[in-house]
């Protein structure tokens, strides 16, 4: 098997997709975070306060919940849910910015900016930021502002305050452009959590590793609940930071399959879709080169996913590297089966499901018939889905004025 | 025909004999159609620029603040792609076989045109700038094959001495000195630390140095061409063609750069 577990190369690569493709003056900055991130990331005192925060702000560990009735329902494997919907904020988000505000505080910056597409990354960045007294600065689609309404709300009861991005699709990349922008012009004093596996190095590795701390809990509660290592594990897939966090500490363990699940939005045959690992080509954005939806022309093409979250035309450079390598595969199913996915764990098992984590619900459809009933699978709850409501009122046709 | 690396030095080299200060100008290609960028490009020379720099559109520009940002936008409604400005370009030289043209912009398109770009010396190009490409790296090293042409890169305030004297190591043409921390267009401009940073990228290089980005009166063009070798005026330029979209009278830009050439000689 490829070597898959000691990437990022020096340079940031997963074999040919990372990098660090950004403008001279955040050249410094990135420099400025490794460092900081290679030495505290062997620091104990580090290592002791993030574990404290993960565990007495956050939360965690996050349950393997057994769900009984979906179970029933597919009659096939045993289907586990690690449960980071339980996770302080509502979704795993969290684990990476309790993280991050540690490197923040660490380089002594005193202002945070960071993008987000569902509002989770928001909130969660808002909350850490609040909890230190930081200013703070979040940047959001204006089409995601309007759709995650809830969101943009807490944000600001946590005292940040939210910029509407009206520039080109107004959703999850023009965020991240306009908070690069932000970086770039604040350099000095601003500290810029990104809030998934994606960006230049070293951000990639960084929210994987605090994210690891998912996989890290799942290998210990498989064992203890069922004795052996699941057969799979199926994530969603925005920028990827979720999956990454789960596969990671399975990298190696050839026996667990992997599953990422990206949005097909209207369908992957209408184009109007979001999923690059699946239909997309390899090219570079926001940093790093990675699987991309684009045109012949190198122009970044408008993506189209029920979901914000998931709403976003790259992903993560590592997720490229496993679907090369052939780790981990990648599937995507669209806005209709991500709905009635929604609906149906709803009701059977009693967790309402964000709608980037649908998606993973929804791909049981296809999976479920290569199990047998002695395998036991995880789906990666990545988030609850109270944000979502205004979303599946008005897909479902109800008004909730 | 002469090799094109030499259009580029060539007229730097002029400039440096006659002592003067380069007027370097940017324009958004397709920004509001190519046969305006083109009138616009010779309108430009007769006006005192020295070297041209066209931006190529890209849907995600990140080191533009909103004005070059809205010209990106403007110009891929209409469609502009990079094969389209390479053929301006050849067009371009039909006319004007002296001023260098330097395409600007990101990694993407430029990767998606790999092949054309093997070739685009011979259709009138000087230099490439690519924004997203720490200037450590050569073209060849991200993949393009055009030895013809020259790669200029960017040095910001935050870079330091060790990268400068890298940076200097893997450039050509010219050393495009980012005169703030920001985006094009902003304005918080250092003359202080401008004179120190062009300092230290002097004792590593003897490559000519310009500065850009935030520079937007006669003064400010003044007072930098007294410590770089040259000046690059860009959002003021976009904004202009841009208020003048229907109207196409463009007498106040050549105006604008006259004076501005006429300052920074002094
Ligand atoms: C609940 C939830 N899951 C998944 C995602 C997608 O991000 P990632 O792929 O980085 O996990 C988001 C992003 O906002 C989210 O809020």
């Amino acid at each position: 098997m490829d070597n898959l577990i000691d990437l990022p190369d020096a340079e940031g690569f997963f074999g040919d997709y990372g990098g660090k493709f950004v403008p001279e003056t955040l050249m410094f900055a990135l420099q400025q975070l490794e460092d900081t991130y290679d030495r505290l990331k062997q620091d104990p005192d580090f290592l002791k306060t993030f574990d404290h925060d993960l565990s007495q702000f956050v939360g965690r560990p996050s349950p393997l919940y057994f769900a009984q009735r979906l179970t029933e329902h597919y009659a096939g494997p045993q289907i586990w849910l690690k449960r980071e919907d339980l996770n302080h904020t509502g979704a795993h988000k969290i684990n990476n910015t309790v993280g991050q505000i540690l490197l923040a505080k660490a380089m002594g910056k005193k202002r945070i900016i960071a993008e987000t597409g569902a509002g989770q990354h928001g909130v969660a960045t808002a909350t850490v930021a609040a909890r230190l007294g930081l200013e703070c600065h979040i940047y959001m689609g204006a089409a995601d502002v309007q759709r995650q309404s809830l969101n943009v709300y807490r944000i600001k009861l946590l005292g940040a305050t939210v910029h509407a991005v009206d520039s080109g699709t107004a959703t999850l990349k023009d965020a991240l452009n306009e908070a690069l922008r932000d970086w770039v012009t604040n350099i000095d004093n601003t500290y810029y959590i990104i809030g998934s596996v994606t960006g230049p190095h070293p951000y990639p590795m960084i929210v994987r590793d605090f994210n690891s701390v998912v996989g890290r809990e799942l290998r210990e509660q498989s064992v203890k609940l069922f004795n052996k290592f699941p057969e799979a594990i199926i994530a969603c897939v925005g920028g990827g930071s979720n999956a990454m966090g789960i596969f990671y500490p399975f990298i190696q363990e050839p026996e667990v399959k992997l599953y990422g699940i990206e949005a097909a939005g209207s369908g992957l045959e209408t184009g109007r879709h979001a999923a690059p690992l699946n239909d997309g080509q390899p090219g570079i954005l926001h940093g790093a080169k990675s699987y991309l939806m684009q045109d012949k022309d190198g122009q970044v093409i408008d993506t189209h996913s029920i979901s914000a979250g998931l709403d976003y035309p790259g992903v993560g450079p590592e997720h490229s590297n496993l679907k090369d390598s052939g780790r981990a595969q990648y599937l995507a199913v669209n806005d209709e089966e991500t709905l009635r996915a929604f609906h149906m764990v709803t009701r059977m098992e009693g967790i309402m499901p964000a709608l980037e984590t649908a998606h993973a619900f929804a791909a049981l459809d296809y999976l479920v018939e290569t199990f047998n009933p002695t395998d036991n699978i995880v789906i990666n709850v990545s988030g609850r889905g109270d944000k979502d409501i205004n979303t599946v009122a008005t897909m479902d046709g109800i008004s909730l004025d | 025909m002469a090799s094109l690396l030499t259009r580029l030095k060539q007229r730097l080299d002029s400039l440096a004999a006659g002592s003067k200060k380069a007027l370097v100008a940017y324009l958004v290609a397709g920004d509001p159609d190519l046969s305006t960028t083109l009138e616009l490009m010779h309108g430009f020379v007769a006006s005192g620029v020295d070297i041209i720099e066209l931006g190529v559109p890209f849907t995600d520009p990140i080191a533009e603040g909103p004005i070059i940002q809205a010209a990106h936008d403007r110009a891929l409604k209409t469609d502009t792609s990079l094969n389209q400005i390479f053929d301006l370009v050849e067009e371009f030289r039909k006319n004007d076989s002296d001023t260098p043209v330097i395409l600007m912009g990101y990694i993407n398109t430029f990767l998606a045109n790999k092949k054309a770009l093997e070739s685009i010396h011979e259709r009138g190009t000087d230099a490439v700038l690519i924004v997203d490409v720490p200037g450590e790296s050569t073209l060849e090293n991200i993949g393009i094959n055009n030895s013809h042409i020259a790669s200029i890169s960017l040095i910001s305030p935050t870079t330091d001495l060790k990268r400068i004297a890298k940076i200097c190591q893997t450039s050509s043409g010219f050393i495009y000195y980012v005169t703030l921390r920001g985006v094009t267009g902003a304005s918080n401009l250092d003359i202080s630390e401008i004179e120190k940073n062009i300092a230290h990228i002097r004792e590593n290089t003897t490559l000519p140095v310009m500065a850009g980005f935030g520079i937007k009166t006669p003064a400010d063009a003044n007072k930098l061409s007294k410590v770089a070798d040259g000046v690059v005026i860009g959002s003021v330029l976009v904004d202009m063609i841009h208020q003048q979209s229907t109207q196409k009278d463009y007498k106040k830009i050549y105006t604008y750069l006259n004076e501005i050439s006429a300052v920074i000689t002094q």
